[in-house]
């Protein structure tokens, strides 16, 4: 008995102190990244402003509000919606940072799902953090879950059945932001956010909307432009003009009966022409190696290289590896390439944006170089 | 020779040394496991990723719990005896349809959750005593049970393997039906006759009968199932995403049924029951801890990556072999996310619906495999088995058929395709 009451005691003292130095670590990712926004920033505000119902929720992102006082176009752009997608996040950051609007107006939303960037997914072996070095020093960035935190919204459901489409998914999906749109007003965590961004969109009568993602390598849909066929004139354009700078995006078009993701419902049920972006994220495939914060940044795997070296199937990986600087690259000269074909098209409606790097500034500086 | 398999030597061989030779219960054996790759691998001692894994199953563990108190209240208050006596009472006479029957009837619960787990805790609990007083010997019925909860796993109309590959791939869960139920009906009647003919003699309903316990439905009425038909009602409609229906969550569910069995059948004492069913779980969850934090460490160190990217990248005829890998991954959902996303690239050309519905099954027998296997570990405990591995032994053969049935899908995927759609 009394030896029964020692091991109780030892389990117990041990299960505290492993539970501390785990908590201590957890409660890390609840501290923000800090952004410095650029001399054009106009307001911030928050998503909470477009529906009181995630007032004060972890779900209650920042948004950065760019106003040239100039007529012309608003965009909309979001990054984190996933934030195990850092080329999304740190693309959104730096514009935030450093644009400039000269007609219309820029919306940013770095962190769309902000719950997700205060937790890891099991299983995945994640880093919390990444860190860039700038011009100013070491800066320490969130890397968090592709779906919303379950401390917001728990339990999951064995299968999720889409609202209001009433498509299943795996019961995982029910926290994923982009498989949650249009969202409704009381219903999950993730909803009610999908359906703050909706309300945004409506009553700040977006023109045009960008949603910044990454895949895995093996995923047939990367380096990709996928739009709604409202959006194929402008898309189609963007991507010819692409193709003559020397980068090659797939032009994808929004999959019709593919309910809950942006460029489905923002399209379908909103005046926005919608976009979606993908880079290929090496940390975020199934075939990678060692997964450390080194993986991020640098997008080096020599698993994926062998795997694209067997010809088993398509992946979309260089050998020199998929850095963050080549990611971030390619979403700045993607959104740049479609505000001009924007532009071409609607030119008694323009946005006019500068100050913002493109594909090859990124290549030849790395990302640090354009943060504060 | 490579660093990742170095690493995997060591977390496979610390776990081998801490079961057999130190006699350590698989749980720990795990994380211990776990500790020794993550050292190996140069990660010191990762606290933050060890509670990490350790908490990745924990939606499972609650279920585990929670369903072995329902169990064990159904089992107390006289429903489950009173429906394993009706149903053999009623089908004795023809022993190979008793048998099917009770194959679906086990399969049932994963059908409709998706979880395999679902099948073996409520209705295989349920069909156990019933098997036994027929004579049939206690690990195949303890195997029988395990094998109807995988194919329940894979069954139409809900098979959650299927909605993670195809999460992974962007496919929605859209005309899975009629694949699923050729990936999962035809073998597990097949099985379900083959244990009829090798393990089940000819028996004495009369000598049968008073084995059993004593049904006590004329006692208490309908009243003695309402728990039950609560529990399968609720998690049906949940299913279904029925309007205006809360959602629970299944923990939650079985424990309400749990509270509800008290007054509906024999008088029981329900803390009693519910200490002792979460200790008879105790070994199952912590396995379950172990293998989240062992996956875990394997995906921080590279191993995952080794493993599935060495399978891959077998030469093309090879590449079944990969497909062959799946059940190995101890768990249907980590083998369908990790390697059955994959897959679908692997095999593109073929019917991508059949295909993934046979990868469905191949990722399914995951849930049989060690180290967790885990649907043994509940059926060992169901017929008192200390060391399910041997229930894993006598399981190999149809273990086998549904692999070569999960292969013959593949290989025929678009012949089957045009037959089916």
């Amino acid at each position: 008995m009394k030896r029964q009451i020692i091991t109780n005691i030892v389990v117990l003292a041990v299960t505290f102190i492993i539970g501390t130095i785990a908590s201590i670590d957890f409660l890390k990712m609840r501290q923000p990244d800090e952004l410095y926004p650029s001399i054009s920033l106009t307001k911030t505000g928050v998503l909470s402003d477009y529906f009181q119902g995630i007032k004060g929720t972890s779900g209650d992102t920042r948004i950065y509000y760019f106003d040239s006082g100039k007529p012309g176009a608003s965009v909309l752009l979001l990054g984190g919606t996933h934030p195990n997608e850092p080329a999304g996040f740190i693309t959104a950051a730096l514009m935030v940072e450093n644009i400039r609007v000269i007609s219309g107006r820029v919306l940013i939303i770095p962190q769309a799902c902000q719950s997700g960037f205060t937790c890891t997914d099991p299983f995945e072996g994640y880093p919390q953090f990444f860190t860039i070095e700038t011009q100013s020093g070491k800066r320490k960035f969130r890397f968090g879950s592709r779906v919303s935190n379950p401390l917001d919204q728990w339990p999951d459901p064995l299968v999720y059945f889409q609202y209001p489409s009433g498509q299943k998914l795996s019961g995982f999906e029910t926290r994923n932001l982009n498989r949650n749109y249009p969202g409704r007003p009381d219903g999950t965590f993730t909803e009610k956010v999908a359906f703050a961004i909706m309300n945004l969109i409506k009553k700040e009568d977006i023109d045009l909307a960008f949603d910044l993602h990454e895949a895995a390598p093996e995923i047939p849909i990367i380096n990709a432009i996928v739009y709604h066929e409202k959006g194929e004139e402008i898309a189609l354009t963007a991507v010819l003009n692409l193709e003559s700078e020397g980068l090659r995006y797939s032009p994808e078009l929004s999959p019709k009966n593919f309910h809950g993701l942006s460029h489905r419902e923002w399209g379908d049920r909103t005046q926005v022409v919608p976009f979606l972006m993908e880079t290929s994220n090496p940390i975020q495939g199934r075939l990678r190696g060692r997964t450390n914060a080194k993986l991020i940044l640098k997008g080096v795997s020599k698993e994926y290289k062998q795997a694209q070296e067997s010809g088993a199937f398509r992946i979309v990986y260089e050998s020199s590896g998929e850095p963050l600087k080549r990611r971030v690259g390619r979403h700045l000269q993607g959104f740049l390439a479609i505000i001009d074909a924007y532009n071409e098209l609607h030119e008694d409606k323009q946005v006019k944006v500068d100050n913002l790097p493109g594909y090859s500034d990124l290549m030849k500086n790395d990302v640090g170089h354009y943060l504060r | 020779m490579d660093f990742e398999l170095v690493i995997l030597i060591v977390m496979l061989g610390v776990f081998a040394l801490s079961v057999f030779t130190f006699k350590i219960p698989a749980g720990m054996a795990l994380m211990l496991a776990s500790v020794a790759g993550a050292l190996a691998g140069g990660e010191g001692i990762p606290v933050r990723h060890l509670v990490e894994g350790g908490f990745g199953f924990l939606e499972a563990i609650l279920i585990i719990a929670t369903a072995m108190i329902f169990m064990k209240v159904m089992e107390a208050t006289g429903a489950l005896g009173t429906i394993s006596y009706a149903m053999i009472k009623s089908l004795y006479r023809f022993p190979t349809i008793l048998i099917i029957v009770i194959t679906i009837f086990v399969m049932f619960p994963g059908m409709l959750t998706g979880l395999s787990s679902a099948c073996i805790l409520t209705t295989g609990a349920l069909v156990i005593p019933g098997l036994l007083a027929m004579g049939m010997p206690r690990l195949a019925a303890g195997s029988l049970i395990a094998m109807a909860a995988v194919f329940g796993e894979v069954a139409p109309p809900i098979s959650i393997p299927v909605m993670i590959i195809g999460g992974g791939v962007d496919m929605p869960y859209i005309g899975f039906a009629k694949p699923l139920f050729l990936a999962s009906f035809p073998i597990a009647v097949l099985t379900a006759v083959f244990y009829r003919f090798k393990y089940l003699g000819k028996f004495k309903i009369e000598e049968v009968l008073p084995k059993l316990q004593a049904p006590v439905y004329r006692k208490h009425g309908i009243k003695l199932f309402i728990p039950l038909i609560f529990v399968i009602a609720y998690l049906i409609l949940e299913q279904n995403a029925v309007p205006y229906l809360p959602h629970l969550g299944v923990p939650l569910v079985f424990i309400i049924g749990a509270v509800m069995g008290l007054g509906s059948g024999e008088k029981f004492n329900f803390i009693h029951i519910s200490r002792n069913a979460v200790r008879n779980a105790m070994p199952v969850m912590a396995i379950l801890v172990g293998v989240g934090m062992f996956l875990q460490i394997l995906t921080l160190t590279g191993v995952r990556g080794y493993l599935a990217v060495n399978a891959l990248a077998l030469p093309v005829g090879f590449k079944y072999v990969a497909a062959l890998i799946m059940p190995f991954f101890g768990s249907a959902y980590g083998s369908a996310s990790v390697i059955g996303v994959p897959l679908v690239y692997v095999f593109i050309g073929k019917n991508v619906i059949v295909l993934t519905s046979a990868l469905a099954l191949l990722a399914s027998l995951g849930d049989l495999m060690p180290p967790p296997s885990l649907l043994f570990a509940y059926s060992a405990q169901m017929i008192d088995e200390k060391n399910h591995f041997n229930i894993l032994k006598k399981s190999l053969l149809p273990i086998a058929a549904s692999v070569l049935t999960a292969l013959a899908i593949i290989v025929f995927a678009n012949d089957l395709g045009r037959l089916l759609f």
